[in-house]
């Protein structure tokens, strides 16, 4: 019986450190480090777009987020500046974390000055036409995936994340590496149910602004195909006290210019 | 508004235009993406493109020479300057028109907008917009109850880009911002009508002579409405939902009432509504209602002018599958004292029925990586037994052109009905784009 027990007390102890970890928490504190640093945030992006033939396609625009709650609840609006044909064209959405409530998502289109209500949709399609897709920008709810450890590097994480709703996405299964340091995801690899490996995104430069880690350049790459996307942000800041007002219908006909530059 | 210009010296300004305007671009890394264009902000520079569509119908039209009924060459350019609280907006086509042989310039924005904060405390809740501006509202789909801002329906059947759908005006827009919710209200003090059917480019029904015409005919002063059109918005968001209530008071934005001497006309017209967008199921649901009271006639019995209204839309739209979205819309226009009509009318054997009922449906595919989208629209009508069929196929891998091909189809089974009058307007057409 002693001698059992000291068997499993030297298993407990053998195990790799992997098991001491909370995956709860981690993806948790992840979630929050990616989606949801401050309590607003602006920043300006811009996207190349590059097809397998190597045609290149550009979007600019400017991002404002607000938290309605941390790891909860979001009012975002992305205001395009390039190209020409969709400059001035504003998207605005009311993320829901509730999975089982759909985002409200508004375009506005300002050559008919139609403000058009979009209905909930495939989040996992792409965003303007990019490799990313709409989920990519605005956060996958961490409750539609179960996750595992898997691995662990000196600096990152592995988690393995396979869908509670098989038929809702096109992956079987990813992996996502957390850096340790940061807790920002720092890669995600897309498997099919093949096994092959078709998609990843990955952040490619990180900083840190006003004390939150953020991302500056992400790559989204398509692994079948050789297309890719890449972002860039700039002129980011946190915190700066966004008025629930700016989130509304008035901003996408009349852009509340002093947030955006 | 048409100008002496003959079409190569528009084309020899679009090409200067054009040239004035490129950048040389170089790529040294992959992250390098060129400036940003807030570092090109200090040298304010235009922005636009160039367009060339060709259309032309499937069969001839004998009210019509002729088988175009697409020829541009448009030249868009776009200036905007900001100011510190508001901004001001030019959006100007001039194009060359083949089908008419003129070259013409469409003002589609030049407009002064901005919130009022800066003019005094009360401001903060306003926003104005002063100019000539499209303006846009409601929930139908292609049908529009509560919208009587103007359309350009000559750009439509032909099968100009949907921006076209939408005319200009010269308005002042006036939005408030409150907790109980939002208003607009719009002035336009010279009524702006429909670029309606007129003949020019696709001939319609007439009544009185019982067959297709193409007189090509504008109305001219004194037949012109004299006095300014109103419209009001009252919206409000409650939770995911939202309402609105609207008013207009103003005309007929078509010439569809006669004088006593056959002078076509637009008469005077006040429409009340409301509408609902909510999502549902898995997609949006709407429903909108407007009543029509046509002031000229609001007993019914003048044959020329036509009766009340009532209007009804009901919607619903949703993505399929993964990039294709479908909708659904149901429209009735109901005609109120029929009897009435009935009974003066000179011409029964044309008239509308007393519901006429159309039911939409839409497809919209986005395919590779969205750079084609597939468009297909079809009105077909249940009471009237006729219908319009618009493919459009948008194809755009690059920023810098675009390449778009469509066809136009009316069919039916009577020669005056509302969509089948224009069967012999059923068009093919294509167009390029080019982003300057």
């Amino acid at each position: 019986m002693s001698r059992f027990t000291l068997f499993i007390f030297a298993l407990v102890l053998s195990l790799p450190s992997v098991a001491e970890v909370d995956v709860e928490a981690l993806i948790i504190s992840s979630e929050k480090v990616a989606y949801y640093s401050g309590q607003d945030g602006r920043s300006d992006a811009r996207m190349m777009i590059v097809d397998a033939q190597g045609r290149k396609q550009m979007r600019q625009f400017t991002i404002l987020r607000r938290d309605i709650k941390d790891n909860g609840d979001q009012q975002m609006m992305v205001f395009f500046s390039r190209p020409t044909d969709v400059k001035d064209t504003v998207f605005r959405v009311e993320k829901h974390a509730d999975i089982t409530v759909d985002d409200d998502r508004w375009l506005y289109l300002p050559a008919l000055d139609l403000v058009k209500r979009i209905s909930a949709g495939d989040k996992r399609t792409s965003f303007v036409g990019s490799h990313f897709f709409y989920e990519d920008v605005s956060g996958r709810a961490i409750s539609e995936d179960d996750f595992e450890l898997v691995d662990e590097t000196s600096e990152n994480y592995i988690l393995k994340a396979t869908p509670k709703s098989a038929d809702s996405v096109e992956f079987s299964y990813y992996h996502v590496s957390i850096s340790k340091q940061s807790k920002l995801p720092v890669k995600i690899d897309f498997f099919n149910q093949e096994g092959v490996n078709y998609r990843r995104v990955e952040a490619v430069k990180i900083d840190n602004i006003q004390g939150f880690p953020t991302v500056l350049r992400s790559k989204v790459s398509d692994l079948v195909n050789g297309g890719y996307t890449l972002m860039e942000f700039r002129n980011i800041s946190y915190d700066l006290g966004l008025p629930d007002d700016v989130f509304s219908e008035r901003s996408l006909r009349t852009p509340p210019r002093q947030w955006l530059n | 508004m048409k100008k002496s210009l003959s079409p190569i010296s528009v084309l020899a300004m679009i090409l200067l235009l054009v040239s004035l305007n490129t950048r040389a671009q170089t790529t040294e890394d992959e992250w390098d993406m060129g400036d940003w264009s807030e570092e090109e902000e200090a040298s304010p520079l235009f922005a636009g493109f160039v367009d060339i569509s060709v259309g032309n119908r499937f069969t001839s039209d004998p009210a019509i020479d002729g088988a175009k009924t697409l020829r541009d060459i448009r030249l868009q350019v776009q200036w905007e300057k900001l100011l510190s609280e508001s901004s001001l907006t030019v959006t100007s086509d001039l194009y060359y028109d083949g089908v008419l042989d003129q070259v013409k310039l469409n003002v589609r924005e030049f407009a002064w907008q901005g919130r009022l904060d800066s003019i005094a405390q009360w401001g903060k809740n306003f926003d104005l917009k002063l100019g000539q501006q499209v303006l846009t509202w409601g929930t139908g789909d292609y049908l529009f109850l509560n919208d009587l801002f103007p359309k350009d329906y000559q750009s439509f059947f032909a099968g100009r880009n949907d921006d076209y759908l939408k005319a200009p005006s010269l308005s002042a827009k006036l939005s408030g911002f409150f907790d109980w919710g939002n208003m607009d209200f719009v002035i336009t003090p010279e009524f702006a009508a429909d670029n309606y059917i007129n003949g020019d480019y696709f001939s319609f029904f007439s009544a009185s002579f019982g067959t297709n015409i193409a007189p090509g005919f504008d109305v001219k002063s004194p037949y012109l409405p004299e006095s300014p059109e109103y419209a009001l918005r009252y919206y409000k968001s409650i939770g995911s939902s939202e309402i609105a209530i609207y008013g207009y008071d103003g005309f007929h934005k078509s010439p569809s009432s006669l004088t006593s001497e056959g002078q076509a006309y637009f008469s005077k017209l006040n429409v009340y509504g409301a509408s609902v967008v909510s999502p549902a199921f898995a997609g949006l649901i709407k429903a909108e209602f407007a009543y029509y009271a046509s002031k000229d006639d609001s007993q019914g019995s003048e044959p020329l002018i036509p009766n009340d209204q009532s209007r009804y839309l009901v919607g619903y739209e949703q993505e399929v599958i993964k990039d294709l979205t479908a909708s659904i819309q149901w429209y009735l226009e109901h005609t109120h004292d029929y009897s009435e009509l009935k009974l003066n009318s000179l011409t029964p054997e044309y008239d509308p029925n007393r519901s006429r009922i159309v039911v939409t449906q839409q497809f919209i595919y986005r395919l590779m990586q969205q750079t084609l989208t597939i468009n297909a629209f079809n009105f077909y009508s249940t009471s009237d037994h006729d219908g319009f069929l618009k493919l459009r196929a948008d194809y755009s891998p690059v920023d810098q052109w675009q390449v778009a091909a469509g066809i136009n189809l009316f069919y039916g089974d009577d020669n005056h009905t509302f969509y089948n009058q224009f069967e012999d307007a059923s068009n093919l057409y294509a167009s390029f784009k080019y982003f300057y």
